[in-house]
């Protein structure tokens, strides 16, 4: 039970709370250049969505098995603990990303041509989307850079978190999007019309989003109320709290 | 010494694993292409302008070799193009005729009357959702929609009237498509010089002359001279392209003749006529704005 609530606030605070384009600021170039259409931008969240997916599981695998501090591939190559590859985590991530993107790109053209024609330019785009990159190296910090083995993300945790951080991608550059075809409508004055009404668009309903902060707190306290609520009973000062919430271990 | 080792020999075998795991991706998920496709496409001039109906060249080129559509489809690379298609997909062509559009208006600013000085959003769009910014609720607005869809810079709002300039005109329709009343119609030109009605309103006489100084007036001259190539419907001529034959017009010059109004027109691509008249007017080979003179239109709205 508690599993599965940590699972339901990563996903929340990936998707809403922490929005990687309207907290972090990751992945704006597609944010202001594909978002004039709804359609458009609904698309570009799904193929998003999608490839951060694969990309977070692979990037999983090779951070959990190759690249962090005492990895099994290293210990058994070197027989010492201590080796550490996270220095290639960027170049690393980096070919990952570029050649699923590459994979997805055959496999949606030969089995889905519908899917296919939907993505259109927009899947060999993704490829220098940072929204990703920033995935992969989240997923790095809570594998690699965490001692205590209980805190470390398995890899329904990494899933989880790339794939709703995707939706909330998706929603953002929705949400941006509606409000840029009204846009098309207004009487904007001249020196802001174009890039500079957009960015100031953005700002607020980043600013919106802010509204969003603490709610995994009260919904931590609905799921995990009771065994909470008698864990802070017996020691008030448990450093429990900070466990395995992803927005306190930033 | 051995971490930098490591390192490289990991990154080099990501690298073989990647290439090769994307090498058989390639082969395997491999799709086959039609090379009639590609060759169509290459021969086409890749101006996505959606003249034919599609959304770009390519797909253009997927119909044409599908057979779902004629060779002859492409405006901007005419005739030449439509041959090369038809000769790389093995077909005979049809005699084709250029589109090309024309605008059934004749009203400069100064013919048109009850206009007003309308101050909203300078597109016709919304202008025409709008009563009373001109007396004629059929002729062109004049605020250029036209001239911002065309790819081309082959319309321009001259005097308030929207005007094709033929010699760069490709024929894509782009232009009629957005004209909010209608009034540009794509008309197979079959020969350089086009006989056509510059006027749209279906009002009767008196109600033209009330909003225009040049509008038809539904006389039916044209249709008692024509000899039924001119049929008036709803106060206007209506014509019958079909019926239209370059080397028999007697009939047509006549009725143009007899128009009281002048609303039928043969305009195109300027004739030898015309060229031979603006022979020796000189065009200014460039002119440079003078700053101290020159007003900046720009208006200031911060």
């Amino acid at each position: 039970m508690e599993y599965l609530s940590t699972l339901i606030l990563i996903a929340l605070s990936a998707a809403l709370i922490n929005n990687f384009v309207l907290h972090y600021f990751v992945g704006i170039c597609p944010f202001i250049g594909v978002s004039r259409r709804v359609d458009m931008a609904f698309g570009m969240g799904c193929a998003v969505t999608f490839v951060i997916s694969i990309a977070a599981l692979l990037s999983w695998l090779l951070t959990y098995y190759v690249l962090r501090e005492g990895a099994p591939l290293t210990v058994v190559l070197t027989r010492d603990p201590t080796v550490d590859l996270s220095i290639l985590n960027y170049i690393v991530y980096i070919f990952v990303i570029a050649s699923s993107v590459q994979f997805v790109e055959m496999y949606v053209r030969k089995y889905f041509k519908p899917l296919y024609k939907a993505f259109g330019v927009f899947l060999p785009l993704i490829t220098t989307n940072c929204a990703i990159l920033f995935a992969c190296l989240e997923i790095m910090k809570h594998v690699s850079g965490v001692s205590d083995p209980a805190q470390m993300w398995g890899v329904l945790e990494s899933l989880v978190m790339a794939a709703s951080g995707g939706i909330g991608f998706t929603i953002a550059i929705v949400i941006m999007a509606g409000i840029r075809e009204e846009l098309d409508h207004c009487d904007v004055p001249k020196v802001l019309r174009g890039a500079g009404i957009t960015l100031i668009t953005a700002g607020i309903l980043a600013l919106a989003f802010m509204g969003f902060t603490g709610v995994d707190r009260g919904l931590q306290k609905v799921l995990q109320g009771r065994d909470k609520a008698a864990e802070s009973a017996e020691a008030p000062d448990a450093s429990a709290q900070t466990s395995r919430n992803w927005e306190t271990g930033i | 010494m051995s971490i930098i080792l490591l390192a490289g020999a990991i990154m080099l075998v990501l690298a073989i694993l990647m290439a090769w795991v994307l090498g058989w991706a390639n082969k395997t998920f491999h799709v086959e292409v039609d090379p009639r496709v590609e060759a169509v496409n290459a021969a086409l001039p890749g101006a996505n302008c959606g003249g034919c109906g599609y959304v770009g060249c390519a797909e253009y080129a997927e119909a044409v070799v599908a057979g779902a559509c004629p060779p002859d489809k492409c405006t901007v690379g005419g005739e030449s193009c439509a041959k090369e298609l038809a000769g790389i997909l093995g077909v005979s062509l049809e005699q084709s005729w250029p589109f090309r559009p024309v605008i059934h208006c004749g009203a400069h600013y100064s013919d048109r009357l009850g206009r007003t000085d309308y101050k909203g959003e300078q597109s016709c769009t919304t202008a025409n959702l709008v009563a009373g910014v001109q007396g004629c609720t059929y002729g062109c607005l004049g605020f250029g929609d036209c001239v911002s869809a065309c790819d081309f810079d082959a319309i321009h709002i001259v005097d308030g009237l929207a005007t094709v300039d033929y010699e760069k005109c490709v024929g894509c329709g782009a232009c009629a498509r957005i004209c909010p009343r209608n009034i540009i119609t794509m008309v197979p030109f079959k020969s350089r010089q086009m006989v056509v009605v510059t006027c749209s309103n279906n009002d009767m006489g008196k109600d033209v002359k009330a909003v225009c100084k040049v509008g038809c007036i539904g006389c039916k001259a044209c249709e008692r001279n024509s000899g039924g190539f001119f049929r008036v419907d709803k106060n206007l001529p209506v014509l019958d392209y079909d019926k239209y034959d370059p080397d028999n017009l007697d009939s047509i010059r006549l009725a143009v003749d007899k128009c009281p109004m002048k609303r039928l027109l043969f305009i195109g691509w300027p004739t030898e006529k015309d060229l031979e008249a603006t022979k020796d007017m000189e065009a200014p080979d460039l002119v440079e704005a003078d700053f101290k003179t020159t007003v900046d239109q720009t208006d200031w709205q911060g």
